[in-house]
């Protein structure tokens, strides 16, 4: 199913457009959606607490890997300091609500516009350095504001951080505090999903594949790419916002290059060539996570294994899977295709 | 005589000690299809990257319509008319042809535009328009890294014509192509050329194709120029044939 | 007066340590283009290595004994790991690459767990004598240690600069491309730099082992700052890897020394600002 399917529209009656899009899968799609998103609005009603509580971290999760995967996946841009944007986002709800008494609506309401105005400058800076050097450049980064955050008790809470009780009260409920986070999360979504599909989505991944063409092509990748950051670093905050529902409070871990680790880790494991890619990684990673750390004691080496075996075997992670059986036929698998991609003859820098 | 489409004079580059191109003239009339010729290490790739702007002339200059285009960067040279497919194919792998020329099509505005912007249906129909014009109908949906060489090329030359220039530059197209795929690039360039009014530089090796396509030729050898004009006239020019020619011929006779 | 001896022997003996394990780190993305984030963990490994082994034998033999299995395990322990998984990433971007590697960090957490326990070690210093030098009371083993890295870089110098492989290892960092067509043997070249990576993260490891706490936790603590000291002085390059070390250490000292609360952001604040100016590193090649 390629963009250029999905979206031409011509006028055409209503049956023969309810026709084709039943033909081209586009129905199926929209209908799987909505089961699913039925499915998680019944669930609280359905299962154990404890499921709840994972699933409200998994809603605010999800959000930061998908915000944090528009670099990663879609610009190609490597970057394990996005969790200097979530934490700042939980930071501006915690900290907002406890030095200047503003509402927990106020604070999450100028979460994501602090993230986007922190992101400008940083991304101005770090944006210079090319691919790995931007990586690590990030880890730095990262880890530089986790000091500042962990060292300034005073105003932070340092490393214990902030426990608030800024949540508003029907919120604590865990079934109300999920479906609120749950709804969020779907909006937040589908912004990030209308975006992925613009004229600057298309460009963003043009860029990946070949930076220098797009360059040749009339357009400043620089540019781009820091419109690309600063989209991301509201994302990040909105979904650290979003972590203090569920958290009731904010901690300095957030800010550590663990933490934005963990967000390209599970798109990795999700598919970060596709939208929901890292979605799917996020329920896998949180469900997978917490149960391997209860029940064995060797974890770390089963986590190792298995992110090993995800990127020597699948480059495109789980969603690619899913999505090799829609391909039309012609059409070649996901694995050809990275392979071939990373060959002799293709260009990325 | 009509004013010259681009007109390059004096174009020096020096890598330390070696003069890879060396005081080069050259004139392009508009609509007209011209090739520069020579053995490898000629000057020829590096004398077109000094017309984009990938790389910067020690000395001369590069006119484009009138306007001096010398040592302005690449993004601000394809923004001015002057397009380029690249040698060692530059395309976007795990992008299907279509996306691929949408995406160049978006890139020449210059700004990555957010608000209101579904790609729009008019830029679909331009990307098969190019698409179907250098024969890659049938692969539209299909992913860069999995075409053949031949379409890569013809991809290739899609992405710079997705620039809307006016003139196209095109560094040895029909490299490494069966002579059938050869026949059939050359075949839609000149098609091309006539239908969108384009003008044509182009750097190539078989002599064939040359002289088949070409309304002016220029020939280089060790970066500078051996002659230059009309294409029956270089041909029948017997300097250029005992020096370049010349052993072509014989292996070609033999 | 005192002050001053003691804090350059402390900067000296950082630097030594931190540049050690940098060199092997830039020298294996030098030539390999690989990020290994798994060098620390080797590190650690060498440290663990040496500490089990020099109690266990005691005094100063068993100690140098000990360095040596832990430099020989280390590089074992790196060439087992290029042939069996590393040489598939060979070709693929650099996000894969780290994420691998970073798999192997918990695979070799996890492993020397098992192995060693969680608790931390510690090893008395082969020599215990001191000596004196204006007014400040010098270990003799941190001088060991400084005498260690000088061996490393003579030896590291001798071998780029004129040897045949050295050479190699030098067309192999300024362009990859140009070993194709020689004839080399690549694997192999591979395989021994990484080996040589790993020995060195190893060595350094053992050497630090009577001055800190080994532990779980080391290698972490040591690949942020390896990773600094080399991207700071230019990936591939090993001058760099010896001023990005100096570098480091000075500001980690001084800063400890002058405002303590700010001394460990001090660090990342250098490499952000190194590659705000030169985006590639102090001696690092551009373009990369």
């Amino acid at each position: 199913m390629t963009v250029l399917d999905e979206t031409h529209s011509t006028p055409a009656p209503a049956l023969a457009v309810l026709g084709r899009a039943v033909r081209r899968g586009t129905l199926i799609r929209a209908a799987s959606v909505l089961v699913v998103l039925a499915v998680l609005a019944a669930a609280p009603y359905v299962v154990n607490v404890t499921v709840v509580f994972t699933l409200e971290e998994i809603a605010a999760f999800s959000v930061f890997a998908v915000a944090t995967n528009l670099l990663v996946g879609q610009a190609g841009l490597v970057s394990f300091g996005q969790g200097v944007f979530f934490g700042l986002g939980a930071y501006t709800v915690t900290l907002g609500w406890e030095h200047a008494h503003w509402s927990f609506w106020t604070g999450f309401a100028l979460a994501p516009v602090l993230g986007a105005a922190a992101a400008v400058p940083v991304g101005l800076v770090a944006l210079r350095a090319r691919t790995l050097y931007f990586a690590l450049i990030s880890l730095a980064f990262s880890q530089l504001c986790y000091q500042l955050v962990e060292q300034n008790t005073g105003f932070t809470g340092g490393a214990n951080g902030v426990f608030a009780a800024v949540v508003p009260t029907w919120m604590e409920n865990p079934v109300n505090g999920y479906l609120t986070l749950l709804g969020i999360a779907v909006a937040a979504l589908a912004v990030l999903r209308w975006i992925y599909a613009s004229n600057f989505g298309m460009l963003l991944r043009a860029s990946r594949e070949n930076r220098a063409r797009v360059q040749a092509l009339g357009t400043s990748v620089y540019r781009l790419h820091l419109l690309a950051f600063t989209i991301s670093g509201a994302f990040c905050a909105l979904a650290g916002a979003m972590l203090v529902i569920y958290n009731q409070g904010s901690n300095a871990e957030l800010f550590d290059w663990t933490t934005s680790g963990q967000a390209v880790i599970t798109s990795v494991i999700g598919g970060m060539y596709t939208f929901l890619g890292p979605v799917v990684g996020a329920f896998v990673y949180q469900f997978g996570h917490d149960n391997l750390v209860r029940y064995v004691p060797d974890w770390q080496l089963v986590l190792g294994a298995v992110l090993l075996l995800a990127v020597l075997a699948r480059p495109d992670g789980l969603a690619g899977a899913v999505r090799l059986h829609r391909r039309q036929a012609g059409n070649t698998s996901d694995a050809e295709l990275n392979s071939a991609a990373e060959g002799p003859g293709a260009t990325s820098e | 005589m009509s004013e010259a489409l681009l007109c390059v004079r004096g174009l020096t580059r020096d890598f330390g000690g070696f003069r890879a191109v060396d005081g080069v003239d050259l004139d392009v009339a508009p609509g007209a299809i011209h090739s520069v010729i020579g053995p490898n290490g000629a000057g020829k790739s590096t004398l077109f990257s000094l017309i984009t702007g990938e790389s910067r002339p020690t000395s001369g200059s590069v006119r484009f319509a009138g306007r001096d285009l010398t040592g302005r960067p690449p993004h601000l040279v394809t923004r001015a008319g002057l397009a380029k497919a690249f040698q060692t194919t530059s395309i976007f792998p795990r992008l299907t042809v279509g996306e691929s020329v949408c995406a160049a099509l978006l890139a020449r505005d210059g700004q990555p535009r957010l608000l209101g912007s579904r790609v729009k249906a008019r830029t679909y129909d331009e990307a098969a328009e190019i698409c179907h014009a250098l024969g890659l109908g049938e692969h539209i949906d299909r992913h860069g890294a999995v075409l053949s060489h031949g379409d890569q090329r013809a991809l290739e030359i899609a992405l710079a014509l997705a620039t809307g220039p006016r003139l196209l530059l095109l560094d040895e197209p029909t490299a490494g192509m069966s002579p059938f795929e050869t026949k059939r690039v050359v075949e839609r360039i000149t098609a091309l050329a006539r239908e969108r009014e384009l003008t044509v530089l182009f750097s190539e090796h078989d002599m064939d194709t040359v002289f088949a396509i070409s309304d002016t030729v220029t020939v280089m050898h060790q970066g500078r120029v051996l002659a230059h004009g009309p294409a029956d006239q270089v041909r029948g020019n017997d300097e250029v044939m005992s020096v370049y020619l010349g052993s072509n011929r014989d292996a070609r006779t033999a | 007066m005192d002050t001053f001896v003691t804090e350059t022997v402390s900067i000296l003996t950082n630097t030594a340590m931190l540049f050690v394990v940098s060199a092997g780190l830039t020298l294996v993305f030098g030539a390999l283009r690989l990020i290994n984030m798994a060098h620390g963990s080797l590190f650690m490994i060498g440290a663990l290595i040496a500490a089990s082994l020099a109690s266990a034998l005691g005094g100063a033999w068993g100690f140098s004994v000990a360095v040596l299995a832990a430099t020989a395990g280390a590089a074992a322990l790196g060439a087992g790991v290029e042939v069996s998984l590393l040489r598939r990433l060979h070709q693929r971007e650099p996000l894969a690459q780290l994420l691998a590697t970073f798999a192997l960090v918990l695979v070799f957490a996890d492993l020397a767990q098992r192995v060693w326990g969680s608790s931390d070690r510690s090893v008395t210093a082969p020599v215990a004598g001191r000596f004196h030098l204006a007014g400040a009371t010098v270990p003799e083993y941190n001088l060991i240690v400084i005498g260690i890295a000088g061996l490393v870089a003579l030896g590291l110098w001798l071998l780029l600069a004129c040897t045949a492989t050295g050479w190699r290892v030098r067309a192999a960092v300024e362009d990859p491309e140009s070993l194709a067509v020689g004839g080399t043997n690549l694997p192999l070249l591979r395989t021994s730099v990484f080996a040589l990576g790993a020995a060195l993260a190893g060595l350094a490891g053992a050497a630090i082992a009577p001055l800190e706490s080994v532990g779980p936790g080391l290698d972490t603590q040591i690949i942020v700052a390896a990773f600094i000291v080399t991207v700071a002085g230019g990936l591939g390059s090993v001058l760099g890897a010896a001023l990005g070390a100096l570098v480091i250490a000075t500001v980690e000292s001084l800063g400890t020394l002058w405002v303590p609360a700010y001394a460990s952001s001090a660090p990342y604040l250098v490499m952000i600002l190194v590659l705000a100016v030169r985006p590639w590193g102090l001696f690092g090649i551009p373009e990369r």
